[in-house]
């Protein structure tokens, strides 16, 4: 803690100064457990707006909620699933209100979108012949964003963001079976979307190769 | 266990989610059955695919510094983890 300053007693506190020593100890743990997640959020906002100015409201928003009832936290959990399941329910409140076909898929918005933002990262795996190593990104995400939201949404938070079920399960309020059958079924149908593109190139995608 | 079976199993398997019982009874179907095998290869492959394709993008910077400033402590730390992870 800041000791006092002598010299500064006649002027006017600062907001900062006048925070309270539990307020500063909540600013320092909100930081440790939350904001560490901040490009995590920031990706999964944008998945789901396709829109990167509306991602950033949704985070800040997210932010902001999280920060106020961060006291609801509970500790020893997974702040990052905590944190998503906000996201998700500021996203459900916000921009779904008005969405009249939340599952129709704009192949021409996703390619645009990819383009606008797309990574300079470069991919080292090009050189193998495999045909899953042929996949495009574009077309990754595409056959990700052609599956239905329930499966596409379970997929993401398994094999992007890493939750275990449980956690999935709790932030899509579903049991942990359904979850799993989500996976298992989105997952074939994901298959067969990038296998098409495999077929594209001329790659035989029989499992007797 | 039969192929039917297992193949169910093979999607929470890739992701450990699998019971201990469930596991071993996967496991030595997996040990008999070449196709199954396979299957969970291609499984296998595939999460990674997800994993390695999707490009995961860095928050812009002005967003990081609006939201340290919600917090108002701004400490260098954290910035610098985030933008340079």
């Amino acid at each position: 803690m800041d000791k006092p300053d002598p010299t500064r007693h006649t002027k006017t506190r600062t907001k900062k100064e006048s925070l309270s020593r539990e307020e500063h100890q909540k600013q320092l743990e909100f930081q440790r457990e939350a904001i560490v997640h901040l490009n995590a959020l920031y990706n999964y906002a944008l998945h789901l707006t396709m829109n990167p100015s509306d991602a950033e409201d949704l985070v800040q928003e997210t932010y902001l909620k999280a920060y106020r009832f961060f006291n609801s936290f509970e500790r020893g959990t997974n702040c990052k699933a905590w944190l998503f399941k906000i996201l998700k329910n500021n996203y459900i409140n916000r921009f779904r209100k008005n969405s009249k076909e939340p599952g129709k898929v704009d192949y021409d918005l996703i390619k645009d979108f990819y383009h606008s933002i797309k990574d300079t990262r470069s991919d080292t795996s090009e050189t193998e012949s495999d045909y899953f190593h042929s996949l495009l990104h574009e077309e990754v995400y595409q056959a990700l964003h052609s599956l239905p939201e329930e499966f596409r949404e379970v997929i993401q938070l398994c094999d992007i963001e890493g939750f275990t079920y449980e956690e999935i399960a709790n932030m899509v309020e579903s049991p942990i079976g359904t979850v799993r059958s989500r996976l298992y079924r989105g997952r074939k149908l994901l298959r067969a979307q990038l296998e098409g593109y495999a077929k594209k190139y001329g790659f035989n995608t029989n499992n007797s190769q | 266990m039969n192929c039917k079976k297992a193949g169910v199993l093979i999607s929470a398997s890739v992701d450990g989610e699998l019971s201990l019982n469930e596991e071993q009874e996967f496991l030595l179907h997996l040990s008999e059955c070449e196709e199954c095998r396979l299957e969970f290869e291609d499984a296998k492959k595939t999460k990674m695919i997800i994993k390695e394709k999707i490009i995961q993008f860095k928050a812009p910077q002005a967003l990081i510094m609006s939201i340290m400033q919600l917090t108002s402590l701004g400490t260098k730390e954290h910035e610098d983890t985030l933008l340079y992870e």
